[in-house]
């Protein structure tokens, strides 16, 4: 039985380029990705979104801040219909998706949005049962109807995008927090979404490996793929948000486009930035 | 004085076959049932976590099954409910109808716990990445419930090897029945039942060491030499995938 040494093969592999995906990413200036217009979220009585507009544009790095429950991850989930919206209009590349202001305009469904949407977890979400390649090659050959080689072949250069090439025949229990969140953006990445969410893909980590997630995300924002981000790291906010959204008690108290960190007006988010910054 | 003659061991070899025949039936009976049992019960549980009338419906079931007795089981299939619907099943599918009602609740209950073991931000991350609910449970919630409902199921199957010594009632040649003949020959009724309970020892035996296999085998990464060996193409056609990937970086 071979013993590899996770750590020492790790820095063998480079983070290279994400091939393949610059091309299927929309350039900026194509028009907007998401529109979202008086998104609502209720559970029970209690209103955690309370009527939203945000419109994420194609090549655009929305980043989403703000307190706890502020509603930013419920925002973020509405968006591929994991939580399903209570009222508003949810379009995503021109389709409807919500309940929108027409009834009569047929709905898209949720597995064609899917399609169109990648998502990365807090938690990694990665398939425990499966292997670094498994977890790619499953919605590869599932999602995207790719046969079973040329679906390995395209998983092992996911994984060689994000560094993690040596590790294609471990298993998540076998790879760091780190490792397995930059596993699950190759996942994501592979089926060639048109947007990419991400939900405090970093809390999750270990201080010390929140760099290499980072440096993956940064690495997709290069390529121009469309991005929305909700995270608590403001200086990587800061630095890749083309539009930074604050938010507080389910609605959007102030967003703005770059510099926002330092020209932001409303008291309350100058306030949470100088706590957090 | 000497009520009894001496106990005569050598029995048990010179009717091994009846013996060994008895047992297979017993086998063959819980192994169909297992896999009848594991479908059924796996269905249970899903109607168990659905919607009221169907959850109320596959509750009553599994409360009512699992407090019947394997005894009334086979009779009431084999005896009462052939009567009403008009069917004469065979001593063979009798039994297997009346363990897979009994252990279909069971399952149930097991494959319920395992499914509501397994996260949910699983169920969310495979229809984020746009596949059917289906799919997802079928490649991602299913398999790694399975594996935390295997050892319990493994208990179950031998629960019902046990249990199918009460369909002696319905004639079914088992080891039980095959042992009743002996003794109505031999009149040797402690080394004959010995054996049996010896057989039934064994099964359980056999049943805890193949199901620690499985279990071995589903763990991930895989352990121990069966896996091995399950894996040996796989893990050289994915060091062979890794090779070739990594030598085109350079280019």
């Amino acid at each position: 039985m071979d013993k590899q040494q996770p750590a020492a093969v790790a820095m063998a592999d480079e983070v290279t380029g994400i091939p393949g995906l610059d091309a299927a990413a929309p350039r900026p200036g194509t028009g907007a990705v998401v529109e979202m217009t008086g998104i609502r979220k209720s559970f029970g009585d209690h209103e955690v979104l309370c009527g939203v507009d945000l419109t994420v544009e194609a090549g655009e790095h929305v980043v989403i801040f703000g307190p706890s429950g502020s509603g930013k991850s419920t925002l973020l989930r509405t968006i591929n219909l994991l939580e399903e919206p209570t009222a508003g209009s949810l379009k995503v590349l021109g389709r409807e998706y919500g309940h929108g202001k027409d009834p009569d305009v047929p709905r898209g469904k949720p597995v064609e949005l899917r399609r169109a949407v990648g998502m990365v977890f807090q938690q990694f979400n990665l398939f425990p049962h499966l292997t670094a390649l498994e977890n790619i090659t499953l919605p590869l050959k599932r999602v995207a109807k790719i046969k079973g080689r040329e679906a390995e072949e395209r998983a092992a250069h996911a994984l060689r995008a994000v560094g993690l090439l040596r590790h294609a025949a471990h298993f998540p229990r076998e790879m760091s927090g780190g490792q397995q969140q930059r596993v699950a953006i190759a996942r994501a990445l592979s089926l060639d979404p048109k947007v990419m969410l991400f939900d405090e893909p970093t809390s999750a980590l270990d201080p010390e490996l929140v760099g290499e997630v980072l440096a993956v995300m940064r690495k997709v924002a290069e390529s121009g793929m469309t991005m929305v981000v909700v995270t608590h790291e403001l200086g990587f906010a800061r630095e890749i948000g083309d539009l930074s959204v604050f938010m507080e008690d389910g609605a959007i108290v102030e967003s703005g486009p770059r510099g926002f960190f330092d020209n932001c007006q409303n008291p309350r988010t100058k306030k949470f930035i100088s706590a957090v910054l | 004085m000497k009520i009894f003659a001496a106990y005569d061991w050598g029995l048990i070899w010179e009717n091994r076959t009846a013996l060994l025949d008895g047992l297979l039936v017993a086998l063959e009976v819980s192994a169909v049932a297992l896999v009848l049992s594991v479908g059924v019960g796996l269905i249970l549980a899903l109607l168990r976590m659905s919607a009221p009338p169907l959850s109320w419906l596959a509750a009553l079931y599994v409360n009512i099954f699992r407090g019947v007795p394997a005894l009334v089981s086979v009779i009431w299939v084999y005896f009462g409910l052939s009567l009403v619907i008009g069917v004469q099943f065979s001593t063979f599918q009798a039994g297997v109808i009346a363990l897979t009602l009994l252990y279909s609740a069971f399952i149930a209950e097991i494959y319920r716990a395992a499914l509501t073991a397994i996260p949910k931000g699983q169920r969310e991350a495979g229809l984020a990445l746009g596949m059917h609910p289906v799919r997802v449970f079928v490649s991602v919630t299913l398999p790694q419930a399975t594996k935390i409902a295997i050892p319990n199921i493994g208990s179950m199957f031998i629960g019902m090897v046990k249990d199918t010594s009460t369909f002696t009632v319905i004639g079914l040649t088992e080891v039980v029945r095959v042992t009743q003949n002996l003794n109505s020959t031999y009149f040797q009724p402690f080394v004959l039942y010995t054996a049996a309970a010896a057989l039934y020892v064994a099964v359980a035996f056999l049943i805890d060491f193949l199901f620690r296999a499985v279990e071995k085998v589903m763990e991930s990464p895989p352990r121990g030499r069966v896996a091995q060996a399950i894996t040996g193409r796989k893990r050289r056609r994915i060091g062979a995938l890794i090779e070739r990937v990594s030598a085109s970086q350079s280019a």
